[in-house]
């Protein structure tokens, strides 16, 4: 019960084998002849139950794709295409039985009438009638049509006439009638018609006749293998193997071979035979590749022909039209390098190329203008040590500290707006230029290329305007200490007075020297000790004129135009001295708040006491209408603790309108009947030489306050130069 | 009244002021010198003969400002004006208001001394003039009410009767108050009267 469980299930597994069978004669037919070879191998093998499926021609092929069945035994011809197409593999094949005699190949035999003595040969048969059994026919045409197609005739289109007579009798009828005037058939056709129709071979004359000397019949062809039987690629191996092993044990005379009309089964044979027919004839499955002629292509393939024909056209189309635009565009190309070639050129800069060397690899002719240097000169050669050898001061410029380099090192862009470019003629230029790296494939670094202009007008017309600058500034102050003139005298009138008036009384005091009732000498000193103590004063006041000469002298001195650490005291006495006559003539009470933790500060000294000059006297004017007891005059200077020291100038007068302040700083704008209107615009200029601007604040308690910063200096840095320079100079107060 | 002649020094500037002392004491002047207006008008004393020498430009009070307040004063000494360069304009004010002189610094120290000199002399002559006034005028606040009347009307030339008449008193007692006034005046003649009258008047 169990074990019939057990081979139920086996059954139930792989219950049924079905063997495809081409049904050349029709399905009844062949169940009937290859059913007994079924039954064989079901008894052979007991675990499998084998069943026969009949397929005609135009249904192997499906079968086989679907699976169908689980072995197939068709003709060769059939074989060879389910071998190419679904990997079916034989495993025997068939011996025919032909008489007594089991044969295992066959071929085909081509032939005529013996009487035809025109025909001898394959090649005879050319512009000749030819009969044969079908055209898809292995043994009754495709071989004959492989032998005649080798000597060049092609059946379809040499022979005079081409039939296809069906049945092989017909075509041996035909031409032993003289319908024909040749034919072809399978081997042992004539053979067997000589035996059993009365045919007389001697009537035949064999073309292109073979020998092998197993092989007893008439042949005219290659020998090809019998039908195979084939196993599908899903069945497995190890049933093929049984399979295999029962076909080729089935003995001779075997009631399902005599049923077959086969005699046994054995190793299966080399079917290349057949593929290499196929091949040649370009028949399924290789009908779509192989040699072919170009009319094999037109006949059987014109509508690709044509639809390649079109393609071609088109493809001619595009290529011309492509290489018309692939010339258009390398004209362009040629046309943007000359147009960029003369853009270069146009460019009044000077522009040129360095590679990863340090050599040229371009100029362009701006370049060549600018520096007297030609292109050939230049190409090549390594820019540095042409153009850039020597700093303007004429140190040597290392090649290491060449920012063109950097450039090319660090891919960093730079712009370099004071340096020097060698000329050919050996002089030297100043130029700006800026270096940019070029970028090659792959985002690195080639080279660079450096744009530079001549910029040494540039430079004069730079230095120039800074002299006519100091020279504004310097006739601005002249014009100020013209306009301060009085005042000025009264400071030189007072000690020049004093001298007079101590020396006019020396003299009298020594010509009344024995008169002593007319002077007033002092009790106990002579008139000698008492002039010599006058004197002493006259030298004093003579002193005194001196400084107030120097500060006037060190005011109307020509503009250095560098700035220099100045100390604030200094310049707030020479502002002082030369402003205080004005501040006390007006009755101003001036105020000094001064921040002592501040000494030293960044600036051109004259210029800045010009300012503070300027900015007192417009102080101390502003004052000129408000009562004398409430004009107050305040000068300040204040640490910002940014660096800076702001100095202030407030005046308490009633404030600025505010149409004048908008143009306050603008030149030739006064409201005084005195001066130019210069002094707040040449004021504010020499603020913004100093980076700076004049600020106007309004005060909290009326008027106005001027101011303006300066960088203050370390006192510690300039201590000891201070003290040599005190030790040189004695400093005035 | 003294007659100690003093020369008055007004400037800010140290040095000068005691430059322009021993100038001036050189020649064998009085000198007191005063380092700002308001000091000098502080001890003003206008019985005091001599000049004063001004600078126009000082702190605190100008120089004109003082000149100012001591033209409100009966009597001052001359004003000796010295001025830096540029102070033109005020120095012909200054001298408008009635300074006897300007100087321009640095001067010349004789010009000065010469200026100090013409300016004590006119300063003696107006104090001279002055208490010759001062007499005349005590001897006139002497004289009676009546006497005054009569008086005024003889300083006119009139005659005695028609004084009488005009009057209304007899030609005998004009004729008694005329000797009086005459006496009283110490009037030799009728025209030391008159001189004596009109140099009264205000000018």
């Amino acid at each position: 019960m169990l074990l019939l469980t057990i081979n139920g299930l086996a059954y139930a597994e792989e219950p049924f084998i079905k063997i495809g069978v081409l049904s050349h004669r029709g399905d009844a037919f062949t169940v009937n002849a290859w059913s007994p070879t079924a039954r064989y191998l079901t008894n052979q093998l007991p675990d499998y139950d084998f069943e026969i499926i009949p397929l005609d021609f135009d249904k192997v092929d499906n079968a086989v794709k679907q699976d169908e069945v689980d072995f197939i035994l068709v003709n060769p011809g059939i074989y060879v295409n389910l071998e190419y197409k679904y990997r079916v593999s034989r495993l025997a094949t068939m011996h025919n039985l032909r008489g007594e005699e089991a044969y295992k190949v066959f071929g085909g035999v081509i032939f005529t009438r013996k009487d035809r003595k025109d025909i001898q040969t394959l090649e005879d048969l050319n512009g000749k009638s030819f009969m044969a059994v079908d055209s898809t026919s292995l043994g009754g045409f495709q071989m004959a049509w492989r032998e005649l197609q080798a000597k060049g005739i092609d059946p379809y289109k040499d022979f005079t006439k081409l039939e296809f007579g069906g049945i092989h009798d017909r075509v041996v009828r035909s031409v032993i009638n003289g319908e024909v005037d040749a034919g072809t058939v399978r081997t042992d056709i004539l053979e067997r018609m000589s035996n059993n129709a009365g045919l007389d071979l001697d009537q035949v004359r064999i073309i292109n006749p073979q020998t092998d000397i197993n092989f007893p019949f008439r042949l005219s062809t290659r020998l090809y293998p019998e039908w195979p039987f084939s196993k599908l690629q899903k069945t497995s191996d190890e049933l093929a193997k049984k399979v295999a092993l029962a076909l080729f044990a089935m003995p001779k005379d075997h009631p399902a071979a005599l049923a077959g009309s086969y005699a046994v089964w054995d190793l299966p044979l080399d079917y290349q035979q057949v593929h290499e027919l196929f091949q040649e004839l370009r028949l399924p499955p290789y009908d779509v590749i192989g040699k072919f002629t170009v009319r094999d292509v037109v006949q059987k393939y014109w509508y690709w022909g044509l639809a390649a024909l079109l393609i071609l056209l088109g493809m001619g189309v595009l290529t011309s039209a492509v290489v018309r635009r692939n010339k258009r565009l390398k004209r362009i190309q040629l046309r943007m390098e000359r147009h960029y070639e003369r853009l270069l050129d146009s460019v009044g800069d000077g522009i040129y190329g360095v590679d990863l060397n340090g050599d040229c690899t371009f100029v362009n002719r701006g370049m060549e203008k600018i520096t007297g240097w030609k292109a050939d000169e230049l190409i090549g050669k390594n820019q540095h040590e042409i153009l850039h050898h020597t700093h303007a001061d004429g140190s040597n410029f290392p090649a290491n500290d060449c920012p063109v380099y950097r450039t090319s090192n660090d891919s960093k862009p730079r712009f370099i707006n004071d340096d020097v470019f060698w000329k050919s003629d050996g002089t030297s230029m100043s130029v700006e230029y800026s270096c940019t790296p070029i970028k090659g494939p792959r985002n690195t670094t080639i080279g660079s290329v450096v744009v530079f202009r001549d910029i040494t007008e540039r430079e004069l017309v730079k230095k120039k305007t800074t002299e006519h600058q100091l020279q504004l500034f310097h006739v601005a102050r002249l014009s100020t200490l013209g306009e301060m003139a009085s005042g000025i005298a009264h400071e030189l009138n007072q000690p020049l007075t004093v001298i007079n008036n101590y020396s006019r009384a020396c003299i009298r005091m020594l010509g009344s020297k024995d008169k002593s009732a007319e002077g007033k000498l002092k009790e106990g000193q002579s008139t000698e000790d008492q002039c010599a103590e006058v004197m002493e004063k006259i030298s004093k006041q003579a002193e005194r004129a001196g400084a107030v000469i120097k500060q006037i002298r060190h005011f109307v001195n020509k503009d250095l135009p560098d700035k220099k650490p100045v100390k604030v005291s200094q310049m707030l006495n020479v502002v002082l001295e030369l402003t205080h006559m004005e501040i006390e003539r007006r009755q101003v009470d001036l105020h000094l708040d001064i921040d002592e933790s501040v000494n030293w500060v960044l600036a051109q000294d004259t210029q800045i006491e010009q300012v503070m000059i300027n900015l007192v006297r417009n102080a101390v004017e502003a004052m000129e209408d408000i009562p004398e007891e409430q004009r107050n005059l305040i000068i300040k200077t204040e640490n910002q603790h940014d660096g800076k020291l702001k100095f202030s100038i407030s005046d308490s007068g009633t404030g600025i309108d505010k149409e004048v302040l908008e143009q306050l700083f603008d030149p030739f704008v006064t409201t005084k009947e005195q001066g130019m209107g210069l002094g707040l615009s040449i004021s504010q200029g020499i603020i913004e030489t100093h980076d700076d601007k004049i600020i106007i604040e309004d005060n909290v308690d009326g008027g106005v306050s001027f101011s303006f910063k300066l960088p203050i200096i370390k006192a510690s840095k300039l201590e000891m130069e201070n003290n040599k320079r005190n030790a040189n100079n004695k400093e005035v107060t | 009244m003294s007659e100690q002649i003093t020369v008055f020094i007004v400037d800010d500037d140290e040095e000068v002021r005691s430059s322009l002392k021993l100038l001036i004491e050189s020649v064998g002047l009085e000198t007191e010198t005063y380092d700002s207006a308001q000091s000098y008008l502080d001890s003003f004393d206008g019985s005091r003969a001599g000049c004063l020498i001004l600078d126009v430009r000082m702190k605190g009070m100008s120089g004109l400002t003082l000149q100012e307040q001591l033209s409100k004063e009966p009597i001052c000494p001359p004003i000796i004006i010295i001025t830096g360069h540029g102070d033109v304009q005020m120095a012909v004010r200054a001298v408008k208001a009635g300074a006897s002189e300007f100087l321009e610094k640095p001067f010349n120290e004789q010009e000065l001394l010469d200026s100090i000199h013409v300016a004590i002399e006119r300063d003696a002559e107006q104090r001279g003039r002055a208490s010759r006034l001062a007499e005349i005028q005590s001897k006139v606040d002497n004289l009676t009410d009546r006497e005054k009347e009569v008086m005024e009307l003889i300083v006119t030339g009139m005659q005695n009767k028609n004084i009488a008449s005009e009057l209304h008193i007899s030609q005998s007692t004009v004729e008694a108050h005329r000797s009086k006034v005459m006496d009283k005046m110490e009037a030799r003649t009728l025209s030391d009267l008159m001189r004596m009258i009109i140099s009264l008047k205000p000018m």
